[in-house]
């Protein structure tokens, strides 16, 4: 039987959390001081807006009863305890600090509309460098690049006292300009929210609107992507 | 088309807002342990272009109805 996973955890949660999306019971496996919330079942399951809203619902109530909480991408799916034990060992480092910087903590998601402007190209790489590492350094400047969110400046002073962390993304869909996923404080989600409705004014004629709150999906992606 | 475009197309033809906020973040986000890639990589990337799009879309909707 293989495991399904729904998240990483510091502690076993202090209520029920109820069953797995296949309606199979949750387990907590500790492996190198963190515990994986997983379920058993013979396959994954298939990818579907009820599966999907399953997966989801595991995780919020997973979320409700511990303090600290990593989601798992939808799908993972290992073949075994020892499969389990290798893939989280090898990660308990980096899972124990996410696990850190999210206690406590839940994600609220914006999203920046808007038209477009040119986009700055990425500061070239000094050039002493060898051709191997101006790759690699390259490519780290384009991705803080792409990470940067300019358009949120004048709604950034209202949310600088909820915001704990962020992640960003921006696309090439727009004017979906960019989705910017910020870390709060449990039970600030309602301030948060009243922070962007009274800051949205000012981004004009970028537009953000926001949801939330959510597990904090990106955050788990942000360490350890 | 492949399975997992065919369970993209699935999801996305169903797609709510709600649902799209779903499938960004259990798609795109989170701890990737290993094991099987059970999303194969152009499904996923599928997905998070319709999603793009279909928020677009969704905010526009948005728009009208407040004006």
């Amino acid at each position: 039987m293989s495991h399904y996973v729904y998240a990483v955890l510091t502690e076993p949660p202090r209520g029920d959390a109820g069953a797995g999306l296949d309606a199979e019971p949750l387990r907590f496996v500790p492996v190198a001081g963190v515990l994986a919330a997983v379920g058993d079942m013979a396959a994954r399951p298939a990818v579907s807006p009820a599966t999907l809203r399953a997966h989801d619902a595991v995780v919020r109530r997973l979320a409700a009863v511990v303090d600290a909480i990593l989601p798992v991408r939808f799908g993972t799916l290992l073949d075994g305890e020892r499969a389990l034990a290798d893939a989280l060992a090898a990660r308990a480092p980096r899972l124990r600090a996410a696990l850190a910087l999210v206690a406590g903590r839940e994600q609220m998601t914006l999203r920046v509309f808007g038209e477009p402007g040119p986009v700055a190209p990425a500061e070239p790489p000094p050039g002493e460098l060898g051709p191997g590492t101006r790759y690699l350094e390259g490519r780290l400047r384009r991705a803080h690049r792409d990470a940067a969110v300019p358009e949120l400046g004048p709604l950034r002073p209202w949310l600088a006292p909820l915001v704990r962390a962020e992640a960003a993304q921006r696309h090439d869909a727009a004017p979906l300009l960019a989705s910017v996923y910020h870390l709060v404080d449990r039970g600030t989600a309602p301030a948060y929210l009243e922070a962007v409705a009274a800051g949205a004014p000012a981004l004009a004629p970028v537009r953000a609107s926001a949801t939330g709150p959510w597990p904090p999906y990106a955050f788990a992606a942000e360490q350890l992507g | 088309m492949s399975p997992a475009r065919e369970e993209a197309r699935a999801v996305l033809e169903q797609a709510d807002a709600s649902l799209l906020e779903v499938v960004d973040n259990l798609l795109n986000k989170g701890v990737v342990l290993s094991g099987d890639v059970m999303v194969g990589l152009a499904g996923v990337d599928l997905i998070y272009l319709r999603l793009s799009l279909l928020l677009c879309a969704a905010d526009r909707v948005l728009e009208e109805r407040r004006g």
